[in-house]
């Protein structure tokens, strides 16, 4: 069975008067445990399809089934324990709340399932990225690759079935984005997550043991290598 | 670069920053409404009261005093009549017991007794609508309603006034030389000067008020007159005034309650102050990403400040005209505020001054309050540009510079409205350790609250939302726990003042007071009585010297609060009362000294300072008498027991003209039958009910407490428009979470109950700091000012703080709603745009 399934996603935006379609009746279904690259150019809606896949916003067509669940028009509240314990988040500006310590940070999603073990968790997840010495560093305090490696943690700390990466090594130098990339993938591997990650760079997209290319909206090419 | 300034580049700025705009707007015009519609609305009382100035004295000069006017005054004033020069009327004023004629019913009421040609301004309106004059003839009174109603009388009945039994010839609507009877203990009731004599009431030592009032027939001898009438040798204290110069009871009440009311304005100036440079450093800050562009361009720091100077001024210029506006529209609604207070008929104007006074507030509290934020503007880096830190502002000289400024221009403020430098300055003390103490408890609390981290989720990130940047977390704290101190103050020393003399009398003191016993009546009124009681003997006398120092009566009358300027009751005995201890001295009076002696109570101390040796010279009936201060004495026990400032010893006052009092305990029920039995037998003896008169006073502190806590309100509402200009200025951060928090698995009723706690700690904090200082405060007033044993009012106290944090959770999450139906895709998109 698939973990996720999208069927004939379409949606559009409008700027001023004029609209835009971002993404244009696209399907696509993702296996357990794979990894999935979703590949285009800057504008090609890359970015949307992940956050309509991952509920975070909703297609004016098309349904979104998450292990069999139609989502498409769940509410946010009805959203929230998905986001919280199945899916997991890791973005290209981060976004860690400035507010929190990295160790709180990585709690966060933990403590909302009510998970004792919140900060056990989170401290040996920061000590395994390396950031054993950090956790009481606010983000802004932390360099662009602790962040990343903090919002990884974050984003597995519920052990989620699927984890969405939007361009996460865009904002990070080489040597950090590599850091960063093993770092998911060895995750992944390890406890069998799904992993769609969305991005521009051919590098990343090689890394993938599928790759869906997309442009101006819609699907060019789906399976293999880029 | 062009250093004129871009309007469109100004409108702008403001048009994208409408609800910061909006705030600063409603702050500009908090801080003046309040001086300026009490400065308005006082002008239109004082120049009505000037314009009817000879109509509320009733005539063109007033002469008063405690004793019968001496024989050699009178005869001066009798040549100015005879030389035509004027008119004059005596007038009596005093409170005594009347009572039916037939039956046991009998009330205290307030006597005038007039003789003819009074008033020689304005109208004693009766209810007939015959002339004054033509109906108080000798044998009829005139009387208030109420009288009418409390005895059950009707006009044409009869009723004892004194020895006199006078027939009720009419109703009294209105009597121009007293306006306001909100402070009368009883009904008016006037009695023609004829049957003064008849009455038998004015005896040696009574407390009498007398007037001669005059009219001047040539206007232009108006002051050449009263000079002469004041420059007369007289050994009594006889107060000389026109029309112009004389302060009616009401324009001194108004004076005294206004002083009160431009403090609490004050006040309110400063807080609104607070808020306007909160609100406008956090208009700055959303502005923060343009200004370091602006930079990176390379603009300088004054072209920047001096643009943004431009926004605070046209914001300003809006503000102090929306405030002038609502000042003015609210000096329509005070004279309903104070009814009861006020002559009902005071005519209200817009006074150009008024007017310029506001523009000119409005201008300094923007050029004044704003000055910080914009200073501030020069720590804008450019690399603000990549937004990826708060820049912290660091301090210059220029910060110690405004400071002192806004300092000053308070201190000025204070001193131009109260006029009184002791006082403004113990007021700016007050309000200076008021908020260094609100600012020290709360950076404290706020210390601590950032310690804990064990606290369950919500409470930990609400708690965190206290600290994120731009919320104006302590200046909210400050200002709001500043404003509700004043409240919940003013609710604690009255529920204190409520409690000790209205609900629960305290059950050990007097509740009936019988003043005016003459010394021949003293043994028939305690067989009369019939319980058993003390008699103090009064000799009334004003204090003239200290230490062969003349006392100046006039300098003392103008000072504040009790003086040495008024007529004391003196006493005289041998021993300490039950509730006097020693404080200074070795027993009431030194055996050792062969001269008179006296024993001052603690409290004149406060009026001039005295000591052990010092020697006092009253006048007393004309003839001065001198004594030494043997002790000085303190009350053991607060509360309504007869004491005396000044007590004699034996053999100085035995022989002087002297009436007795007594106070007795009495059940409620017992009151009235007493009451109509004594006055029977003994006419010129006057019964107070104290339980009665408290009403009154009660009534007058309700209706007090009513006008100060909608004074208050103001500056209560500068604390709101903090929060709403916090959440306002925090609206990116808050969205933020709030889109962090949902995508992280939170429901909307997590982030709702996030905001909630926050702010419910924002009021919390604020109210139990206001409790903590309300309490010390009220304890002060009610020890100092009252004499009252302090009850704290534990539920009360909860009640208002409940109140307070619950006000501010509406407030708080009110703001905050919009927030919460963010979209985290939305915000998203927004940030990757960015």
């Amino acid at each position: 069975m698939n973990i996720l399934d999208a069927r004939n996603i379409t949606k559009r935006y409008f700027v001023g008067t004029r609209q835009i379609t971002v993404l244009d009746n696209v399907s696509l279904s993702l296996n357990e445990g794979e990894f999935v690259v979703v590949r285009g150019e800057s504008g090609s809606g890359k970015s949307t399809l992940l956050t309509i896949l991952s509920g975070l916003d909703r297609p004016e067509g098309g349904r979104v089934f998450i292990a069999g669940q139609d989502i498409t028009d769940l509410r946010e509240d009805d959203l929230a324990p998905l986001r919280n314990t199945t899916f997991g988040f890791v973005f290209q500006s981060f976004h860690l709340v400035p507010s929190l310590t990295a160790l709180e940070n990585v709690m966060f999603p933990a403590e909302l399932a009510n998970d004792m073990a919140a900060r056990e968790k989170a401290a040996k997840l920061l000590s395994r990225v390396g950031l054993a010495e950090r956790t009481e560093s606010y983000p802004h305090q932390l360099s662009g690759g602790e962040k990343q490696r903090c919002a990884i943690c974050r984003a597995l700390i519920n052990e989620p079935r699927i984890i969405f990466a939007d361009e996460p090594t865009g904002n990070l130098d080489s040597a950090n984005g590599n850091a960063v990339l093993d770092l998911l993938l060895e995750l992944h591997r390890e406890r069998n997550t799904t992993l769609l990650l969305v991005t521009h760079n051919p590098e990343v997209a090689g890394m993938a043991e599928r790759v869906v290319n997309l442009h101006d909206g819609r699907i060019v090419t789906d399976g293999g290598h880029a | 670069m062009a250093v004129m300034p871009d309007f469109r580049y100004i409108r702008r700025q403001i048009s994208r920053s409408r609800h910061q705009s909006l705030v600063f707007i409603l702050c500009v015009a908090l801080s003046m409404v309040t001086l300026v519609s009490l400065g308005s609305f006082s002008r239109s009382v004082h120049s009505s009261l000037l314009r009817d100035a000879r109509t509320l004295h009733a005539a063109d000069i007033i002469i008063r005093s405690r004793a019968p006017f001496p024989a050699d005054f009178e005869a001066a004033v009798t040549a100015l009549e005879k030389e035509n020069a004027v008119e004059s009327a005596r007038v009596y004023e005093f409170y005594s017991v009347v009572r039916k004629v037939a039956e046991d019913d009998s009330l205290l009421a307030q006597l005038k007794v007039v003789e003819q040609g009074y008033p020689f301004y304005g109208q004693v309106k009766l209810a007939s609508g015959r002339p004054f004059h033509e109906v108080l003839t000798s044998g009829s009174i005139i009387v208030e309603q109420v009288l009418l109603d409390r005895l059950h009388l009707q006009v044409g009945d009869r009723l004892k006034v004194g020895e006199a039994i006078l027939t009720i010839a009419d109703v009294v609507v209105s009597e121009p030389d007293r306006p306001v009877n909100f402070f009368a203990l009883g009904p008016r009731l006037f009695v023609a000067a004829a049957d003064l004599e008849a009455l038998d009431l004015v005896g040696k030592g009574s407390r009498v008020s007398y007037y001669i009032l005059a009219k001047v027939h040539d206007q232009r001898r108006l002051a050449n007159i009263a000079k002469e009438l004041r420059g007369f040798p007289s050994e009594e204290r006889i107060r000389v005034e026109t029309y112009r110069t004389a302060n009616s009871r009401v324009k001194r009440f108004f004076d005294n309650l206004l002083f009160f009311l431009n403090l609490i304005g004050i006040f309110t100036l400063l807080l609104a102050g607070i808020g306007i440079q909160s609100t406008l450093a956090a208009l700055l800050k959303e502005k923060e990403k343009t200004i370091a562009i602006m930079k990176t361009l390379g603009a300088r720091s004054f072209y920047i400040i001096s643009h943004y100077f431009g926004v605070a001024l046209l914001l300003g210029l809006i503000g102090t005209l929306v405030g002038l506006v609502v000042s003015l529209a609210l000096q329509n609604f005070l004279p309903s505020l104070f009814r009861g207070f006020l002559p009902a008929d005071i005519g209200l104007g817009v006074s150009p001054v008024a007017v310029g006074e506001g523009l000119f507030i409005g201008f300094m509290v923007v050029v004044l309050f704003t000055a910080l934020p914009l200073f501030g503007l020069r720590d804008v880096k450019p690399k603000a540009i990549f937004g990826k830190e708060e820049q912290r502002a660091s301090r210059h000289g220029s910060t110690w510079l405004v400071g002192g400024a806004c300092a000053m221009f308070f201190l000025i403020m204070v001193l131009l409205r109260i006029r009184e430098l002791k006082t403004g300055l113990y007021f700016v003390l007050g309000t200076g350790i008021l908020i260094l103490a609100a600012f020290f408890c709360t950076t404290w609390i706020l210390r601590q609250l950032q310690k804990r981290d064990e606290d369950p989720l919500i409470f930990r990130q609400a708690m965190k939302g206290l600290f994120r940047a731009r919320n104006s977390t302590r200046a909210i704290i400050v200002t709001l726990a500043a404003a509700l101190t004043v409240v919940f103050s003013i609710t604690l020393v009255e529920k204190n003042l409520d409690a000790s003399f209205i609900q629960s009398f305290p059950a050990d003191a007097p509740n009936l007071f019988f003043i005016d016993i003459q010394s021949q009546q003293k043994d028939d009124f305690l067989k009369t009585l019939g319980i058993p009681a003390t008699t103090y003997a009064v000799v009334r006398a004003p204090l003239v010297a200290i230490n062969g120092e003349r006392i100046d009566p006039e300098k003392e009358r103008g000072k504040r609060g009790d003086n040495l300027g008024r007529t004391f009751n003196l006493t005289y005995r041998k021993f300490l009362l039950d509730d006097e201890r020693i404080v200074a001295g070795k027993g009431l009076f030194r055996p050792d000294w062969k001269e008179p002696q006296v024993s001052v109570l603690e409290r004149v101390l406060e009026m001039r300072d005295m000591k052990i040796g010092d020697l006092l010279t009253f006048r007393v009936q004309g003839i001065e008498v001198s004594a030494r201060i043997s002790s000085i004495r303190a009350r053991t026990e607060k509360g309504l027991k007869p004491f005396f400032y000044f007590v004699f010893s034996k053999g100085v006052l035995e022989d002087a003209p002297q009436t007795f009092f007594t106070a007795v305990r009495l059940d409620k029920e017992r009151i009235a039958p007493l009451q109509n039995h004594i006055v029977a037998r003994f006419p010129n003896v006057s019964v107070i009910d104290l339980t009665e008169a408290v009403t009154v006073f009660s009534r007058i502190m309700a209706k007090l407490s009513t006008i100060i806590r909608f004074f208050t309100l103001f500056s209560i509402v500068a604390g709101f428009l903090i929060i709403i200009s916090s959440v306002f200025a925090t609206r990116h951060a808050r969205i933020q979470e709030t889109v962090y928090f949902k995508i992280l698995g939170a429901k909307k009723r997590f982030v709702l109950a996030v905001f909630s706690i926050e702010s419910l700690l924002l009021g919390l904090i604020s109210a139990l700091l206001a409790l903590i200082f309300s309490q010390v405060g009220s304890w002060i007033i009610c020890w100092q000012a009252f004499d009252l044993t302090y009850r704290p009012f534990i539920g009360t106290s909860l009640l208002l703080v409940m109140a307070t944090a619950l006000l501010v959770l509406s407030v708080g999450v009110g703001a905050s709603l919009p927030i919460l139906t963010h979209k985290p895709a939305a915000f998203l998109r927004e940030q990757s745009d960015e």
